[in-house]
């Protein structure tokens, strides 16, 4: 698997027109920070966020077909590790990233040979990725190293260093966007790999992966795996932009499901499906709390959470597998093609 | 006769000085300070952020009759970080001069991310992590006790509270909630318990489930300690489950006292309770009754808000309208909505007359005002009623409790 390679192949078969927009709706994003302010900044952030961690999700979820409930669990590994070697070691998150990765890596391992050797799947999976979480969380909350459940803190600090995550929304801009497009050309080079099949093979029917020669719990470990370490570089980042954790707020079930939302809406198993969800999600949250505000003329709490709920009824209603698989047929890109 | 009028130079720099701030008074005169009020009113901390919201109510009236002149941009920040810092955002971009809030001290600290970047000022009205004012924030103050005061300060309530009633506990049980919250302040009571020197013996600790159906398992477990006293720390409805299973379960100790927390203080506590809510005590830092801006905002509250008590929101609205004030008054001194300048107004701020238990507010070099008192509260007729420390009690404390039995 090269993704270099698998990148070089995707631009070959795609086609004209759809690189054409690709290319111009990149390219608008690397310039919007010119003509962009602070808020819709920290929107972009927060869209670029949660396609990443969708993305990642969407490896165990709509590639595998395991669903995950506690992927919050990486994001708070991943946050906690970064800030703890920052803050007590002096370790730049840049460097802390690494073993961010690995050890989130390892509880993914653990959750995963927990629940693959022991044959435990589907719902009875999710709990046990839900029950990670919440230990996690009832660890950090008592773990007075990291704070406990006071919280840790990474000291605010007026120098900008891009190296050490140091700095405004501008430059957590361009680094969750990184992390965005790096994260797309991975899932795209990941889903084209033998891996990839033999993902797709093991969510449609495990048993005759199984009969096809195809090592099921290898393939179910390493989505688990990989997953978890794309998720964690997320919650490194995060962690720097926030700049505190708590372990009730970053081990929350409610986060994970926040984290879900995207590639749910945007299409499982797709690789725009996730981009596309979060483009449509986190604006669709603000625009609402702005929306009624602006008709009733002040905020009436609760409100633009009824409608985003409902939104989301109509969107799931409409379109079923998600927006991405029913917007390519509208553009008429073939099936099988992203 | 003849007159000297001698002009030194101090004079001149006086009167330069003068000719120089007296446009920006003028100016800041006709013109309103534009407060962004952010507070969790949906979501997991609504019921708390909604008691604040409506002490935000009822500041504008109470503010307009001190003279200063206030326009409120009311945010939800859903319980959720990422909110809050996107509409803090929102709310600068909008005009907002100064920043207030949040309660909770994660969205606090997303909030306080913006302002230091934006250079606006933030008055942080509830939220008790102690390192929101040991971040280095140059754009922020805080008018609330860090969790270690309110357990520190709680303790000693306990104290006063025995000497006043002459009463001794000999064995106490601390329950508290496996929460956040509950877990932080369980850490405090760790640290501080055996530096405040009680003489009380405690003998257990239980952490419980709030979110479980009953706390029976928990206070069987308390009953076959049979302790005099019960320190606890709750939410609403675990407070209410806890009451319930000791007078089930006939389990009558000499005091219930929460040494910082809420839960018994909450309407639906009453509600759910009715008698049996009465002489549970809690140490918190609580609306002063006797100082005259108390009163005045009693009567804004009640004007704005008709179906609420002012004794039960009196801890949420209460801080919630000094953070307003304080940044109206530092608007007046400042005369101008200039972030920087304005900030350093706030810093300087002296109130003398507030609504709150405690001495004048006023900021440290950290910006955390160090003057916020706490009282014992004791509920009474269903109404929390201060009875520690004396000078600002308006009833006796009632030691030990009553019987659960018989109560009407």
């Amino acid at each position: 698997m090269n993704p270099f390679a698998t990148l070089a192949r995707l631009v070959d078969e795609a086609p004209r027109r759809a690189l054409l927009l690709l290319a111009a709706f990149l390219a608008v994003l690397l310039v919007a920070p010119v003509v962009l302010d602070r808020y819709l900044l920290s929107v972009f952030f927060l869209i670029f966020w949660f396609a990443t961690v969708g993305q990642a999700w969407n490896i165990m979820m709509g590639f595998c077909g395991q669903l995950s409930l506690g992927h919050a669990l990486y994001v708070g590994l991943g946050g906690y590790i970064g800030a703890l070697l920052w803050v007590k070691f002096g370790i730049s998150p840049a460097i802390a990233i690494v073993p961010a990765i690995l050890v989130a890596m390892a509880f993914g391992a653990v959750i995963g040979w927990l629940g693959f050797r022991f044959g435990i799947e589907g719902v009875y999976f999710a709990l046990l990725t839900i029950a990670f979480a919440e230990v996690a969380r009832i660890g950090f909350d008592n773990w007075s190293f990291v704070g406990g459940a006071a919280g840790f803190f990474i000291p605010v600090s007026a120098a900008a260093s891009p190296v050490n995550l140091r700095g405004g929304p501008m430059l957590f801009y361009y680094v969750a966007l990184a992390m965005m497009i790096i994260a797309f050309i991975l899932c795209a080079a990941l889903r084209r790999s033998r891996l990839g099949h033999a993902w797709l093979a093991v969510r449609e029917d495990a048993e005759a992966a199984r009969a096809l020669g195809i090592d099921v719990f290898r393939a179910k470990m390493a989505a688990v795996v990989i997953s978890a370490a794309m998720t964690a570089v997320a919650g490194v980042v995060y962690a720097f932009y926030q700049n505190n954790l708590f372990p009730s707020q970053t081990f929350d079930i409610a986060r994970s499901i926040e984290m879900i939302l995207a590639p749910i809406i945007g299409g499982l198993g797709t690789l725009f499906g996730p981009i596309l969800g979060a483009f449509i999600l986190t604006p669709l949250g603000q625009t609402l709390i702005a929306l009624v505000e602006k008709i009733a003329g002040r905020a009436i709490p609760g409100v633009n959470l009824v409608f985003y709920g409902a939104a989301l009824m109509v969107i799931i209603w409409f379109t079923p597998n998600g927006v991405w698989p029913w917007l390519k047929k509208k553009l008429g890109i073939p099936e099988g093609r992203e | 006769m003849k007159t000297t009028t001698t002009i030194t130079r101090r004079t001149a720099m006086a009167g330069a000085a003068a000719t120089l701030v007296a446009p920006a008074v003028v100016k800041a005169q006709g013109q309103t300070l534009k407060i962004g009020s952010l507070l969790p009113r949906s979501g997991f901390f609504a019921q708390a952020g909604q008691s604040m919201h409506r002490g935000v109510l009822a500041a504008p009236e109470l503010l307009g009759q001190l003279g200063y002149r206030v326009e409120i941009v009311h945010i939800d920040t859903e319980s959720n970080a990422d909110v809050a810092r996107t509409q803090a955002e929102r709310a600068i971009n909008d005009g907002c001069h100064v920043l207030t809030g949040a309660f909770d001290s994660g969205h606090t600290l997303a909030i306080a991310q913006v302002t230091e970047q934006r250079q606006v000022p933030f008055v942080v009205n509830v939220a008790a992590a102690p390192q929101i004012t040991e971040q280095g924030y140059k754009f922020l103050v805080r008018n609330f006790q860090t969790g270690g005061q309110l357990v520190t300060n709680g303790l000693r309530l306990i104290r006063d509270v025995m000497e006043a009633k002459s009463i001794k506990f000999e064995k106490a049980v601390f329950l508290h909630a496996n929460d956040t919250f509950g877990t932080a302040q369980r850490n405090a009571m760790d640290a501080i318990w055996p530096r405040v020197g009680l003489p009380i013996q405690l003998v257990e600790k239980i952490a419980y489930d709030p979110r479980a159906q009953d706390l029976s398992v928990e206070v069987t477990k308390i009953r076959s300690i049979n302790p005099d006293l019960v320190m606890c720390v709750t939410r609403a409805s675990d407070a209410i489950k806890m009451v319930r299973d000791m007078v089930r379960q006939r389990f009558q100790p000499k005091a219930i006292i929460s040494p910082g927390s809420p839960g018994f203080y909450d309407e639906e506590f009453y509600q759910a309770l009715g008698p049996l809510a009465d002489f549970v005590l809690f140490g918190l830092p609580w609306a002063n009754p006797k100082s005259n801006m108390t009163q005045a905002f009693e009567k804004a509250f009640v004007k704005a808000n008709p179906n609420n008590r002012f004794a039960v929101d009196s801890f949420n609205a209460g801080f919630a309208f000094e953070g307003m004030l304080i940044a109206a008054d530092a608007f007046k001194r400042a005369g101008t909505t200039n972030g920087p300048q304005l900030m350093e107004a706030v810093k300087a701020t002296n109130l003398p007359e507030h609504v709150m238990i405690g001495g004048p507010i006023t900021f440290d070099a950290k910006g955390q005002n160090p003057n916020i008192g706490s009282a014992l509260v004791q509920n009474l007729r269903r109404v929390p009623t201060v009875v520690l420390p004396k000078d600002v009690a308006v009833a006796e404390p009632v030691l030990p409790f009553p019987a659960w039995q018989g109560r009407s």
